[in-house]
């Protein structure tokens, strides 16, 4: 994992002091609310319904055992025990009070986190796959491009006031768990047909009020080049991107608005002016950032643990968990541990301190002290021995983290909504909840298999609503919270943006509604079709008369 | 009916205007009858920036046993939020019982010079 040196520490640190300051004077009332918001907001600090918001980045959703223990230790000196992860890997505190931001901001500091960039309209956190350096699909580690891109995009003097926000994510797989197609930029690692490495570069994606699949500029872009193209996109973008309107200054509207070939053509306009030596990583640059990636010490090991048969046969809870939450590893004898924070009736995301801190515990024992979160608001152990995997399960059970119910009906993408966000038009949480109530049912969820529900509070879709197999949008219809349905929507390397069922239902329909589509597919799938491919086969239109004929 | 509201700018805490005094608690929040009062009130806080952010009226109405914000989003500020009894409704009170069994629905964020009843 990428360690700081001692520039970044005294770079942090310096940011802390400046902030500190920042705030006293705005508590003295030497600053104004208007100066001080855009100083508070450049550190990630957000005033909301109750309290403010302290957002702290985890760059590429990669956290150490230690930086995972930090986050805990903040969450019960300066939060209320517990903090959300959000669909860009990075984590929220809810109940911060400003007097003490300085603090919590300096307390990040010591073990490397802090909270710059994770708003305003500049270059966020950039996502990577959570599977990376643990994989066997993967072409290369694209945490080490995410680091790249991190060290060159912190306080980039020429991208810090962007038209809006931009969003990068990068996976270096064919199957796509980072939504790569719903970012400003998409980058998908490849091996080009002479074998060598290079990104497919994806432009123009987002959700939102009007969401946008990303399109492809660059097929195959020489890997060493890449901080000189996304250089070139940003150059592009800044120059003609709309400032006029908040709602249309996104770069997806500027790619819609040219065409993905003239902005292409552009782009290779100004990459073609821009002198690489200047702007690309050196290699043994390179080379310093991929060292901290180095496969950690794997064991040589039998594919088959036989302590987990065994236990797995003794066990239908923990072989229920082995076949939701693990997946294939690159290593021999390991297994890909994922984790689940939508235990029935829990927030999704949500986790509290004492979880953290087993999180840490768990890590370090057993995953050589490495933890990822993902976009889908769930965390992973990236390297655990089958052997081991008895132990992390009920390791995990013991704190309510073994729901297997990865990928399955109940693990749930909600934004904080209308409980906490003061953007929102209604409330995510609890429709995720009674949704996940109602098909508590393991063996149902099973049966059911792959089907991904997405919600977002209002139209901002930091729910990621469009792209959900079923998205739930909220929606203030007449001062009531309603919500509107969408079908088919994938942010897989399927991508696509999801069909409106009908008109919004209330609250005490929507878990009911999900039911009924549920019941639409179980009569009309077809072999080994998963809930969106029997949607795309079938069309809308059982669909919609299950939930707005039969029902009335 | 109309309370005045704003966020503390120390912790972010909401609040609510009483006789020129900020309190916590909805029920210890004064009610104004008439516009001209209101407002007065309204134009007092917003002479104190560096006290508060952004205070302004809210619609409230009568509820059984009691007063509460119209809009749906000025109860749950009142409150905390819903899926743990985090916030205000921690410390529980005839208050807050009154707000959490209030209906009734406001159109928009519930400021009053923007709510049309329903």
């Amino acid at each position: 994992m990428y360690q700081y040196d001692a520039i970044d520490k005294a770079f942090l640190d310096d940011r802390v002091s400046e902030f500190r300051t920042q705030v006293q004077r705005r508590l003295a009332g030497e600053m104004t609310e208007d100066q001080f918001k855009p100083l508070r907001l450049m550190n990630g600090l957000y005033l909301q319904l109750h309290a403010y918001m302290l957002r702290v980045a985890v760059p590429y959703g990669t956290l150490s055992s230690a930086k995972m223990r930090r986050l805990a230790h903040v969450a019960r000196t300066y939060d209320k025990g517990y903090g959300h992860f959000t669909t860009r890997t990075n984590m929220q505190f809810h109940w911060i009070k400003l007097r003490e931001a300085p603090d919590a901001i300096a307390s990040l500091a010591e073990d490397g986190l802090h909270s710059m960039q994770t708003s305003g309209n500049c270059i966020r956190n950039t996502t990577a796959d959570p599977r990376a350096g643990a994989t066997a699909e993967e072409v290369d580690d694209p945490r080490v491009w995410a680091e790249a891109i991190r060290q060159w995009s912190t306080l980039h003097p020429e991208f810090t006031y962007l038209p809006r926000k931009f969003k990068i994510a990068i996976t270096a797989a064919a199957k796509d768990r980072t939504a790569a197609k719903t970012h400003d930029i998409g980058l998908s690692l490849r091996r080009g047909r002479d074998g060598s490495l290079g990104f497919e570069v994806m432009v123009g994606g987002g959700l939102g009020r009007t969401p946008y699949i990303g399109q492809t500029i660059r097929e195959h872009l020489p890997v060493g080049r890449l901080l000189s193209y996304l250089e070139a996109i940003l150059r592009v973008y800044n120059r003609h991107g709309r400032r006029d309107n908040n709602n249309k200054a996104r770069i997806k509207i500027l790619v819609a608005q040219l065409g993905t070939e003239e902005f292409a053509r552009q782009v290779e306009a100004e990459f073609a002016l821009i002198d690489g030596s200047k702007v690309d990583l050196p290699d043994e640059e390179l080379a310093r950032i991929r060292g901290f990636f180095a496969p950690p010490a794997f064991a040589t090991l039998p594919a088959v643990s036989k302590v987990f048969e065994e236990a797995k046969a003794r066990d239908p809870a923990l072989a229920r968990f082995a076949r939701q939450n693990t997946h294939a590893h690159k290593v021999r004898g390991y297994v890909i541990v994922d984790v689940s924070l939508k235990a029935p009736g829990e927030t999704p995301g949500d986790i509290s301190a004492e979880q953290m801190d087993v999180m840490a515990d768990l890590a370090d024992r057993y995953s050589f002290g490495e933890i990822r979160v993902t976009h889908e608001q769930n965390l992973v152990l990236p390297h655990v021995k089958l052997d081991d995997l008895p132990a992390v399960h009920a390791a995990l059970a013991a704190v309510g983290l073994a729901t297997p119910n990865i990928n399955l009906i109940s693990d749930i993408i909600a934004c904080p909504g209308l409980d906490y966000c003061s953007l929102a038009n209604a409330r995510a949480i609890p429709i995720a909840q009674d949704i996940a109530r109602k098909f508590a049912d393991p063996d149902k969820a099973e049966q059911i298999g792959e089907l991904k529900i997405k919600i977002s509070g209002c139209i901002n879709a930091c729910g990621h609503h469009h792209v959900g197999h079923i998205g739930i949008l909220g929606v203030d219809k007449k001062g009531e919270e309603f919500y509107q349905l969408t079908l088919g929507g994938s942010g897989a390397e399927d991508a696509e943006v999801g069909k409106i069922l009908g008109p919004a239902l209330p609250a005490g329909r929507v878990a009911e509604a999900v039911d009924q589509l549920v019941e639409v597919y179980l009569r009309e799938r077809k072999d080994g079709e998963r809930f969106l491919d029997t949607y795309r086969r079938a069309g809308l239109e059982p669909f919609k008369e299950a939930v707005y004929v039969a029902a009335y | 009916m109309m309370a005045l509201t704003a966020s503390r700018l120390i912790d972010g805490e909401v609040v609510f205007w009483n006789r020129g005094q900020w309190v916590e608690r909805f029920g210890q929040a004064e009610l104004f009858e008439a516009d001209e009062v209101a407002g007065q009130a309204e134009a007092a806080a917003k002479g104190q920036p560096n006290v508060v952010i952004d205070p302004y009226l809210i619609a409230v109405s009568e509820a059984e046993d009691g007063f509460a914000p119209v809009a749906y989003r000025e109860r749950l500020r009142a409150l905390g939020p819903t899926n743990l009894r985090h916030g205000k409704q921690e410390e529980g009170g005839h208050d807050v019982e009154v707000i959490t069994r209030a209906v009734g629905v406001a159109r928009s964020g519930g400021r009053h010079n923007l709510i049309k009843r329903k």
